[in-house]
């Protein structure tokens, strides 16, 4: 499957990378880190240019970007209303909305390159929780345009193993999201400690 | 309170959930890394073209071409389309362009021993 996705790529060249990336971005399950390494391999043969690959694929992720958030804002977000009318739970709505607000710039940004595969996810819950547009598609560009560039130049250096260096780029990857998620629970497991023993003292 | 552990239980059930797969894809990174430091051939997948394959095995390209009977002008397609326009399948196309491959490397034809006069031995495809 991945292998035909590809051989679409390798045939018809940037629209079909612009088109990927639009997918990969709106949440397709797509190798997009494989993709954009070969794509780095093939500017290294000459037979693509560094800069309109970066342009195309940054365009195309974006432009993915944006229909995740719109989803969130125009799909989920009525949705999300009538649920809290119906069942309750505004408040905590809010609360997650607050926290959202607080972290989501970071969580946009870094999504874009470092953390990929939550990228779709954090494109939802942006347009979910109503981050203003003007800083997403500011965070955005610039996430992915890194992304690009990143992904590219590794695939233009190291052109001739494109898929063990996408392999060991998409492993790390996980690593990186793993760790996050690791140290997150591991702060809650903390925090619930550390909150019982105060509250026992206290009582 | 009951509620509280149990939520605790859980919390600690995702952790442990969390570390193994990070633990794992950590396995993996390193086992990557020292697979691309041994720089071993990758295995010839469709969506490559006749010109990565060269590329990446380190061979001239006629020598691929030669191979798939194709005139050695530049060719972008894919494999898997090469496959498909000359009728065959991509295990033949693989089998063929392998072939190739290691008999237009170094150790091929191998370097006569400085002593004695011995023809070169045939290795196996």
């Amino acid at each position: 499957m991945t292998d035909q996705l590809l051989e679409l790529l390798t045939t018809y060249g940037l629209p079909a990378l612009f088109g990927a990336m639009v997918l990969a971005a709106a949440g397709l399950p797509f190798p997009s880190s494989l993709t954009l390494i070969a794509m780095g391999s093939f500017v290294a043969q000459g037979e693509l240019s560094f800069w309109p690959v970066v342009l195309s694929g940054a365009g195309g992720a974006v432009l993915g970007d944006q229909i995740g958030y719109a989803f969130g804002r125009y799909g989920g977000r009525p949705l999300l209303a009538a649920v809290t009318t119906r069942i309750g739970g505004a408040d905590k709505v809010a609360q997650a909305e607050t926290y959202s607000r607080k972290w989501a710039g970071w969580g946009i940004f870094f999504s874009r390159w470092l953390i990929g595969p939550l990228g779709p996810w954090i494109n939802v819950t942006s347009g979910l929780t109503q981050y203003p547009w003007g800083w997403f598609i500011l965070l955005d560009v610039a996430g992915e345009l890194l992304w690009l560039l990143i992904y590219v130049s590794l695939g233009r250096q190291f052109s001739d193993q494109v898929q063990t260096v996408a392999s060991l780029l998409g492993n790390l990857t996980w690593v990186v999201v793993g760790l996050l998620a690791a140290g997150f629970l591991g702060w809650k497991l903390f925090g619930k400690r550390k909150a019982e023993v105060t509250s026992e003292v206290t009582v | 309170m009951t509620r509280d552990r149990m939520w605790r239980r859980l919390l600690i059930a995702m952790f442990v959930a969390v570390v193994a797969f990070t633990g794992y894809h950590a396995a993996r990174t390193v086992s990557d890394a020292i697979y691309w430091n041994a720089h071993r051939d990758e295995p010839i997948k469709r969506w490559m073209t006749i010109g990565y394959v060269a590329h990446s095995y380190h061979v001239p390209p006629h020598v691929l071409h030669r191979a798939l009977n194709l005139p050695p002008a530049p060719d972008r397609r894919p494999l898997g389309r090469i496959a498909q326009d000359t009728g065959q399948t991509m295990t033949q196309i693989d089998g063929k362009l392998t072939y190739a491959i290691v008999h237009a490397r170094p150790p091929y034809p191998p370097p006569a021993p400085p002593s004695r006069s011995s023809p070169p031995t045939s290795a196996k495809p």
